[in-house]
This record gives C-alpha cells, sequence and structure tokens, in this order.
C-alpha cells in the first residue's frame, strides 16, 4: 500500500438547496487513520460525502482530496474509493465478476489478482460466482466494498456501511478498516449509531444539522457526556426517604418527588451508578423502576452542539 | 438499568394512554369514494409536487388552446362550423393517447412499484373495488378532460351564433351529444388503456405499452383499407379502440365520415365487450398479483 | 468507448423484461408485410401505412426510446451508476460505449425487421435502403434520448412526447416542425437510396444527413457534459 499522497481538506465548505442549508461552514482535515463521521439522519453526513467524492460542488468553500478538488475530476478516483448509500448492485453479475469490472474500469495492470485479493478481503471467496441477486443484504454490501477496494484506494470514503451488518460483520469490517488505514490510507465512514463508532481508534467528527458539533477521539466525547446531567425515573418502596438520602450524595445534583415516583438529576453518571445500590442497600428500600430519561440520540446530539 | 424487583420478572407495558378507536367507522362505499375522488386528483396532479401537474398540465392546455382556435373560427365564420364537437374529440386523438399513457401508470404501476396494495387491501377494500375504482377514476379523468373545451366551445358557440333561441337549443343539444361522445370515449380508451398499465411496475415502460397498444394497430387498419374490399373496409376499424369509437360515432350520430354499412350494432357489440373483457381482465390482475 | 461498460450494458439490457415486451413489434411489421404481399402482390396502395405508417412511425422510434432510454435512465434510477462513474474512465467513454449498446440493439432490430419489410414490398434495394435509413436514424434517436436520460428524471415520458406530438401531430400539421423530426429524416434518406412510391420524402437528403448527425453529435456532447456534471441522490432524496 503506498503511503498517503495527502490529505482531504475542507474549508468552510457548505451546500444549500434553494432555502435548505445542508452542510453548514463545516471545516476539516482528514489525515490517514480512521476518522467517524456521526450523526442523526439528516445531519448531512451524506451530502458531505457526495461533496468528497467528487459528485456534488460545494456551494461555498474549497474542498481538496489530495491537493486537487474532487468535482468534475475523474482522474481523482485513482485514489479515491467510494462505497454509496445506496444499495442496489446489478444483480445479473455474479461477484466475481462485479469486483472484476471495478478492477478493469480502475485499469489495473493485473485485474484478476486484485479481484481475488479485494473478495479474499471481504470474506467472498467461496461465493464468488454466485449472482450478486442471490446475496443477502450484507453479502451485497461486503461486494460494493471489496468494488471499492480494488485499486488499494488512499482515500476511501463509506457511507452507512455498517448498515444491515450483524454484529460480528461489523467488527470485521471495522478490523478491515483500521488495517487499509494503518497501511497509511484516509478512512472516513458514516454512521448514525453511537456504538458503531465505539471501536474507532482515531477520530470522531459529529454533524448536527449541516454543522460540524464536535471533532476528537471517542474517549474525549464519551468523557464529555459523562459531565452530562442525567435524569432518571426511580420509583421505589419509600420515596421520600429515598430522596433525603439521595440528596445528601454529591453525585445528586437535584431530586423531584412527584405522583409516578421520583426525578434525580444526576451530575456524574458513573459515580450515580454505583452510589444508588449502595444507598438502597443501606436503607433497605425496594426500588422498582430506574430509567434514565433523555437518552435518545438527539439530545446527545444537542447537547454537543450546545458544548 | 433494569428494575432489580425479581417477582416480576418480564417487562412492564407501559400505559402512555393508547386507546383503540371505539367511534363510528364508515363502510365499503365510502373507502372506494375515497380511493376514486384521491385517484382523480392523482391524475391531474392536484396535492402532489408542481412537477406531476406539467405533463397532464401540457395535455389539458393543448386541449383549451385547440378550443380556444374553435371558438375563435366560429366565431369569424359566422354560422359556419369547420369543426362539430364530435369532430373536435376524434381531433384530439394524439393527446389523448398521451394524456392516457400519463395518468394510467401513476395511478396503477406507482401502486405495484412501491408494493402499498397490502395497505389497500387490509382494509375493508376488495381487489376488485380497487380496480374498479381506479377505472373509474381513470374514465372520469379523460371526460372531464374533454368535458372542459367542449363546454368552452358550447359558450363560444351560444354566444356568437345568430338565430335567437332555437339556435342556442340547437347548440346546447349538439353540445349534449358531445358529451355523450365524450364519455364514450373515456370508457373505451380507458379500459383499454388501464389494464396495459397494470402489467407494468416502471411507469415508463407502462406507458411505452400504452402507447404501443393504442398505435400499433393503426397501420394494420391502413393496410386492410388499402387491399381490402367494402366489407373489409367497413369492419377493419374494430380492431383499435380510437377507430372503433370514429366507427361507433359514425353509426350513432349519422354521421358521414365513416362508412360501416350495417355493421353500426356490431361496432357497439365490439365496444361493450372490449370494456367488459378489459375490465375483468383488470380484476383478474388484482385477484392474481401478489403484493 | 469502453469494452467492460459496453458488455455489462448490453447484458443489462437484453436480460431485461423491457426488452421481451419489444420484439412484438418488429416481427408485426414483416409478418403484416407478408400477409398483405399475400393478398396484394401490388405495394401501391398498403406499401405506404406499413413503411411509413408502422415502420418509420412507430417501430424505430419506439424501439429506440426503449432502448435509448434504458442503456443509462435504469442505473441513474437505481443508483448503480454509481459504480461507472466512480471510476477514473473518461466520461466521453462512458457516453460512447452507452451509446454504442443503444444504437447497435436499436440498429439491429429494426433494420433487419425493415430489410425484410423492404424486400416483401419491393426489392433487396429498397430493402438496404430503409436499413441504412435505420442504423443513421438509429443513432440519432439514440443520442437523443441518452441525453434526455441525463437531462430529466422522465425521460420515457419525454421522448414519447417527441415521437407522438412533435414528429407525429405537428408533424403532420406544420411543415416547419418537420426539419426537426428525426421520422423524416429516415424516409428521406431511404426514398433517396431506393425512390419509390411508397415513400414521401419531405425533405432534402443533405439537410436529412446534416441534422442527423446534428442531434447524433450534440445528443453525445450533451450527455458528455451533463455526466461530467452528474450528481448522486441519495436514499432519502
Amino acid at each position: 500500500m503506498p503511503p498517503s499522497t495527502g490529505t482531504v481538506e475542507l474549508h468552510g465548505v457548505s451546500r444549500w438547496y434553494g432555502n435548505v442549508v445542508a452542510v453548514n461552514d463545516v471545516s476539516m482535515t482528514l489525515g490517514p487513520g480512521v476518522t467517524g463521521l456521526l450523526g442523526p439522519n439528516g445531519a448531512g453526513k451524506t451530502t458531505l460525502l457526495q461533496m468528497m467524492a467528487g459528485f456534488l460542488p460545494p456551494s461555498r468553500g474549497e474542498l481538496t482530496v489530495a491537493g486537487r478538488p474532487s468535482w468534475r475530476n475523474p482522474e481523482i478516483y485513482r485514489v479515491l474509493g467510494l462505497v454509496a448509500d445506496r444499495e442496489a448492485v446489478p444483480g445479473f453479475l455474479t461477484a466475481w465478476q462485479f469486483v472484476l469490472a471495478s478492477a478493469r474500469l480502475h485499469e489495473l495492470p493485473d485485474p484478476e489478482r486484485a479481484t481475488e485479493r479485494a473478495l479474499g478481503q471481504m470474506e467472498l471467496h467461496d461465493a464468488w460466482h454466485r449472482r450478486l441477486g442471490t446475496y443477502s443484504k450484507g453479502m451485497r454490501q461486503r461486494a460494493r466494498v471489496a468494488a471499492a477496494l480494488v485499486h488499494q484506494p488512499t482515500v476511501l470514503l463509506l457511507d452507512e456501511p455498517f448498515n444491515g451488518m450483524d454484529p460480528r460483520q461489523r467488527l470485521h469490517m471495522m478490523d478491515l478498516l483500521h488495517r487499509t488505514a494503518d497501511a497509511g490510507a484516509i478512512v472516513l465512514f458514516s454512521s448514525h449509531i453511537l456504538e458503531e463508532v465505539e471501536q474507532v481508534s482515531g477520530t470522531v467528527q459529529v454533524m448536527v444539522a449541516g454543522r460540524l458539533a464536535t471533532s476528537g477521539d471517542y474517549r474525549s466525547i464519551r468523557r464529555l457526556m459523562t459531565h452530562r446531567p442525567h435524569v432518571f425515573a426511580i420509583r421505589s418502596s419509600d420515596d421520600r426517604r429515598l430522596a433525603v438520602a439521595l440528596m445528601a450524595e454529591p453525585a445528586v445534583a437535584g431530586v423531584d418527588i412527584g405522583q409516578s415516583g421520583l426525578t434525580v438529576r444526576a451530575g456524574d453518571y458513573g459515580t450515580f451508578a454505583r452510589t444508588l445500590p449502595r444507598i438502597v442497600q443501606r436503607e433497605r428500600i425496594r426500588v422498582r423502576q430506574v430509567t434514565p430519561s433523555d437518552e435518545s440520540l438527539e439530545s446527545v446530539f444537542a447537547y454537543l452542539v450546545a458544548q | 438499568m433494569a428494575s432489580d424487583d425479581a417477582a416480576v420478572g418480564a417487562g412492564v407495558i407501559h400505559d402512555i394512554g393508547y386507546q383503540r378507536y371505539a367511534g363510528p367507522r364508515l363502510g365499503r362505499r365510502h373507502v372506494v369514494t375515497a380511493l376514486y375522488l384521491h385517484s382523480l386528483r392523482t391524475a391531474f396532479g392536484l396535492g402532489r409536487s408542481a412537477a406531476a401537474k406539467i405533463f397532464p398540465g401540457i395535455v389539458v392546455g393543448v386541449a383549451f388552446a385547440a378550443a380556444v382556435v374553435l371558438v375563435a373560427v366560429r366565431s369569424q365564420a359566422g354560422g359556419v362550423i369547420p369543426y362539430t364537437y364530435l369532430q373536435f374529440i376524434d381531433g384530439l386523438g394524439i393527446p389523448l393517447i398521451v394524456f392516457l399513457a400519463v395518468i394510467a401508470p401513476e395511478l396503477v404501476s406507482r401502486d405495484l412499484r412501491s408494493r402499498v396494495l397490502p395497505l389497500y387491501f387490509s382494509r375493508p377494500l376488495r381487489r376488485s373495488d380497487y380496480a374498479l375504482a381506479k377505472l373509474a377514476a381513470t374514465v372520469s379523468a379523460v371526460w372531464l378532460l374533454l368535458a372542459g373545451p367542449l363546454l368552452l366551445i358550447f359558450l363560444g358557440g351560444a354566444f356568437s351564433r345568430s338565430g335567437g333561441a332555437s339556435a342556442v337549443w340547437r347548440e346546447f343539444t349538439d353540445f349534449l351529444g358531445g358529451l355523450g361522445y365524450a364519455a364514450m370515449t373515456a370508457v373505451v380508451l380507458g379500459a383499454f388503456a388501464v389494464p396495459l398499465a397494470s402489467l407494468a411496475s416502471r411507469r415508463a415502460i407502462a406507458a411505452v405499452v400504452i402507447v404501443v397498444g393504442f398505435v400499433a394497430t393503426a397501420p394494420v387498419i391502413g393496410v386492410v383499407n388499402a387491399i381490402g374490399g367494402a366489407t373489409a373496409q367497413q369492419l377493419s376499424p374494430l380492431v383499435n379502440p380510437a377507430t372503433l369509437l370514429t366507427g361507433l360515432e359514425a353509426w350513432i350520430y349519422r354521421d358521414e365520415k365513416l362508412d360501416v354499412g350495417r355493421y353500426g350494432p356490431l361496432y357497439l357489440l365490439v365496444a361493450v365487450a372490449l370494456v367488459t373483457a378489459c375490465g375483468a381482465a383488470l380484476i383478474a390482475r388484482y385477484r392474481k398479483v401478489t403484493v | 468507448m469502453n469494452a467492460t461498460i459496453a458488455s455489462i450494458t448490453a447484458r443489462a439490457l437484453l436480460g431485461r423484461r423491457r426488452f421481451l415486451l419489444l420484439l412484438p413489434l418488429p416481427l408485426l411489421l414483416v409478418g403484416l408485410a407478408w400477409l398483405a404481399h399475400g393478398l396484394d402482390p401490388d405495394p401501391s396502395a398498403w406499401g405506404e401505412p406499413v413503411v411509413a405508417g408502422l415502420g418509420f412511425a412507430v417501430v424505430l422510434p419506439m424501439i429506440a426510446l426503449v432502448v435509448g432510454t434504458g442503456v443509462l435512465g435504469a442505473e441513474i434510477d437505481d443508483g448503480t451508476i454509481v459504480h461507472v462513474l466512480a471510476t477514473p474512465v473518461a466520461r466521453r467513454d462512458i457516453v460512447l460505449a452507452k451509446l454504442a449498446v443503444a444504437a447497435g440493439v436499436t440498429t439491429a432490430v429494426t433494420a433487419t425487421a425493415m430489410f425484410l419489410t423492404g424486400v416483401i414490398v419491393g426489392s433487396a434495394r429498397f430493402g438496404l435502403g430503409l436499413a441504412v435509413a435505420c442504423v443513421v436514424c438509429s443513432i440519432a434517436y439514440s443520442a437523443v434520448f441518452l441525453a434526455l436520460s441525463l437531462l430529466t428524471r422522465r425521460p420515457v415520458l419525454l421522448g414519447l412526447l417527441y415521437v407522438l406530438i412533435w414528429e407525429g401531430l405537428l408533424g403532420n400539421l406544420l411543415a416547419g416542425s418537420r426539419v426537426l423530426s428525426i421520422q423524416q429524416y429516415a424516409v428521406a434518406i431511404a426514398a433517396e437510396i431506393a425512390p419509390s412510391p411508397v415513400l414521401h420524402a419531405r425533405l432534402s437528403l443533405p439537410l436529412a444527413l446534416a441534422m442527423s448527425a446534428a442531434f447524433a453529435v450534440g445528443g453525445t456532447l450533451l450527455a458528455i457534459d451533463r455526466l461530467r456534471s452528474f450528481r448522486l441522490a441519495g436514499e432519502t432524496s
């Protein structure tokens, strides 16, 4: 794998359709390694990826891949591979023919070798002679990734690649992405599921409503999230006594006593999680239900945007 | 965090206020009427994006433009009628085919493509109801397309005709005759187009199938007319729905344009048989289609 | 012109059901000519409806429409075009490959049918004239419909409007519109190679050839330019 020939750079990139702003003033620099682009649906991840892949011009701003703009530049695809979000594949081709065609279109010197290697990487060597129309969703996904990898691109963009993959396939794909990145490639994948991004050892870019909300590695984002006050709904056998005991704890920011139970605001999730059982055991209170409220992804993202 | 009350074991169903609807429910008739009206609106692109109004709009525009031209010509020419209502409808043959090629796939092929038929059939709506409602909507759409310009011609003619009340009355009866022929046209052409459209789930293919269905048999008639004798020439228009209508018109309205000899009733029979067969084919298609 | 793209396009086209729906048309053409010839060997009466009314007015445009919009339109619709576009192949080569397949398939089907019809109606020379006209106008039609596939999301409907209303209706009513009607070029070219009472050429040969070339080249260039600026539509749009 050749060393990375550069970076993917965005400066003030925006894209709007009439009155709707899909991507709003995004600047980032992507280097070798795996980057996760995280955000709820409609945040603009696909639009951003399409702009990077040369399928959409930015309305404003500069976007370069390895020093050159990707719009109207077919040569960029010698170093760039894209796995788009549309799932469709030509069903009448076998996986071998599909990836081989990709290898040929990339003008590789030895298309058959490259095809074999790419199919092996995606664990499709048992089924490569079957038509894509007979494949399951996960296998089709892998075939598409194989076709995007066949020319060993130094920039690999994947739009929601884990859609429809079971956990084992997801781990395998993540492992593959890391290996590709370790050899010097820039890998960017998008997702709206936090768990998928957990194993990313590189940076995570979070997009909300077209804006880049936060960048950093996953651990720092996690830490940010632990400092966010969490809200729990608790039903117990003696709410008032529990409320009194909880108010004494430093991890608890506030307690409301209501008809259906207590609403507890905890400043530190981890500490509270350890404190509650201790208190309950000491006070001999029976807890019937503990429900974390306010756990939606959107509220998490909204909180991150507000930082 | 899970509840640590071991006695409960299984999960909890939260009462968030979901209630079953216990009020009055409208019956099958209302469902069919709603589907019919919705399809009729869809045909003209009402209630949809602007792009959906373009193609029907073009045809509506063409029809009204032709009507305006006819009104202008009639008012210039005084009492002379260059085109009767019937001839006007015949002249709109190709725009009608285009109109059907646009709306029949919209009404029928789209539902097949997006696989929403289970949503329809899990209501008190029989499959035959669905098919007939769609057919009725298509027929109504074509009739409305023709009735509007015809009304315009009537108004223009009534105001420009000299001769007082009796002339206006004659104009009115001609207009009613035109509306009747428009209804016949709508029924025959619509019944022919909708089953063809239901064969394809992509709108583009359905449109081509409809066009080919209408247009491919026309040259056959030309050949038969050139070769055959008088009998063949009187019978040849039967193979094409558009010429079938012209023949029917010639017989019913005593038009001299097309000579159908003694075969007038045969034309009516064939027309009725065609409409019935197409309706049955459509219902059979929807009985068979697996969603 | 890229052989890989051409072969995949050809396989996709010939395997689809929509292609099979079209085969009845050329069969109808040849069958009708044969039947008519059997009933009346003199084609002066029935020749024109068959050759011009069915052949050039229906068979050639309809097949060109379905094939021409199918080579690119289907891939754009389901999104598989990205697999071709995300490669360094020049957009010009992609368009030329698709054009070659579209024109080739259309020509193969229509020229064969029209040649056979021409032989039945008149002579081998007449058949040859019809076939050559099909070849030239297949290229022109294919280029136009290829460009339409990239210009609009409903290329088939627009193509139908062009064939039915512009070439059909207006072509019969307004003499001026015939200059822009590919059907008329076909008739003119065939009439020049093999003059016959069956064909009524309304345009001169130089004009027909020039306009056919203009449509072919113009459509191709337009398609190449649009493909360079192609924007992918996502699942949600």
